[in-house]
């Protein structure tokens, strides 16, 4: 019976309380610094290595380059950089094996869409993403 | 409201009773509304979280989303159910539920109906619903459902003689069944202080007669399959849903008038705030009671539930009748 009176007067005591819950859809939920989210990308950088489509584990990166328009000028630049999101585990092997840093982890997280074509991103979507860039890569 | 019913028949007399019943009706259907937001409310808070808030300001309109999508949702059938039995569950279950509210007095005037045997009326009325509850889980042709509303039944039909014993107490002491009298006899003493023992089993078996926490077994919703009403969707689950609710308005109605003094002020200074606000306060307490207690309270095993009404709460009732006939006889 004590213990009956005791319970309600706990449950009395919390309902004027601080909520715990976070306002997440209305307050954007700050992620831990090692988070990983969607890649941002930065064409300039890139020296179309292929080392991110090489070891990508689920095989949804997909590039092409073109010469350098400068002729006296080595190597290649990107020309398409497409990320496909329905296969895309986001397991940071990519932007950890880039030696420029072109590939980048976001801490943007929200890739619902409505239809599945959306969820193809290609180079200028990738490089426009570039909100809560991770610090360190 | 009360002569209405004395006056002969006629088409303007029948008019106005209808629209009376109407009105009564939109009442119980906003009440329901909003307690079942604050029942959401209320528990949110008491667990640190903010309740329903996204539909509406402040989540106000949660409630009519929701019945909204219960109403257009599809209304199935089992393939084998009995067809007429089924349809006719969730009417049996609601229907004595509402009939039950036309003998409450909410205040001096505002009655429907003054029968001398109210608190039977009551009684008797409300245990319909138990048929409602037994047809649906039978007609459901389910062995869940079946299992379920047996044990619904069993738990209200235990529960509902320890409620009708401790009420007799106030019927001793009153020497009336008007619910009208009993609360004008109380204007001296609120009957809660006389008959403390009584309002405690008469909490507590209101408790396992609405099917609440910690009495909820029926519905259990963490670990039965919602029990009689398993195989119900769309707007007959609904109407049980309902059912529900509306017993507790005539569940409140009745403690207040039973022990709380009905639409009586707690001093009679206090008689300038006309009765109606009393009568609302004081239901209000009742029904955020049954909200703090499910946010309180865990499940009681079903094997406890039986031997707590039939060995504790009965003879705890027994032992007030004749503790309030003793009383009576000597000095009265």
């Amino acid at each position: 019976m004590l213990g009956f009176t005791k319970g309600l007067g706990f449950t009395l005591k919390k309902l004027p309380e601080k909520k715990v819950t976070h306002k997440y859809p209305d307050e954007p939920f700050p992620m831990p610094s090692r988070f990983r989210g969607i890649q941002h990308f930065s064409p300039e950088k890139c020296i179309v290595c292929n080392q991110c489509v090489r070891i990508c584990p689920t095989d949804c990166i997909q590039l092409t380059g073109k010469p350098h328009p400068d002729p006296e000028r080595k190597g290649k630049i990107i020309d398409t950089y497409d990320i496909n999101f329905e296969i895309c585990i986001l397991c940071d092997l990519c932007t950890e094996v880039c030696p420029t840093e072109a590939i980048v982890m976001t801490n943007n997280f929200e890739l619902a869409v409505y239809s599945r074509d959306e969820l193809y991103k290609d180079l200028t979507w990738l490089d426009g993403n570039r909100t809560n860039i991770r610090e360190e890569n | 409201m009360r002569e209405l019913v004395q006056q002969p028949l006629t088409m303007w007399n029948l008019l106005l009773i209808v629209l009376a019943a109407i009105a009564l009706l939109l009442v119980v259907l906003v009440f329901v509304t909003y307690a079942i937001y604050f029942e959401r409310k209320v528990i949110g808070w008491m667990q640190l979280r903010p309740g329903p808030n996204r539909v509406g300001p402040l989540g106000l309109l949660q409630t009519v989303a929701d019945v909204s999508k219960l109403l257009l949702k599809e209304d199935t059938r089992p393939k084998q159910a009995d067809r007429i039995l089924f349809a006719l569950a969730p009417v049996l279950a609601y229907a004595p539920a509402f009939t039950v509210l036309a003998v409450m007095p909410f205040t001096e005037s505002l009655q429907f109906a003054d029968l001398d045997i109210g608190v039977l009326y009551y009684v008797g009325l409300s245990s319909i619903t138990v048929l409602g509850v037994i047809t649906a889980g039978w007609a459901s042709n389910n062995k869940y459902a079946l299992i379920g509303g047996l044990r619904s039944a069993a738990q209200m039909i235990s529960y509902e003689v320890a409620l009708v014993m401790s009420i007799v107490g106030i019927v001793i002491l009153t020497g009336s069944m008007n619910l009208r009298e009993i609360v004008e006899a109380q204007r001296d003493v609120w009957n809660i202080v006389p008959q403390f023992l009584a309002f405690l089993i008469f909490i507590i078996a209101a408790q396992a007669e609405l099917n609440r926490s910690p009495f909820d077994l029926p519905e259990a919703e963490s670990e039965l399959v919602a029990g009689y009403h398993v195989e119900y969707s769309g707007f007959r689950f609904a109407m049980f849903m309902l059912a529900e609710y509306v017993y507790m308005f005539a569940m409140g109605t009745m403690v207040t008038v039973l022990f709380l003094g009905g639409w009586l002020p707690i001093h009679p200074a206090l008689s300038f705030i006309p009765g109606i606000v009393w009568f609302v306060v004081k239901f209000s307490l009742y029904v955020f009671l049954q909200f703090w207690l499910r946010a309180t309270m865990p499940r009681i095993r079903s094997d406890q539930l039986m031997s707590f009404a039939w060995k504790g709460l009965l003879p705890l009732a027994f032992l007030n009748i004749l503790l309030t006939a003793g009383f009576v006889s000597i000095f009265a």
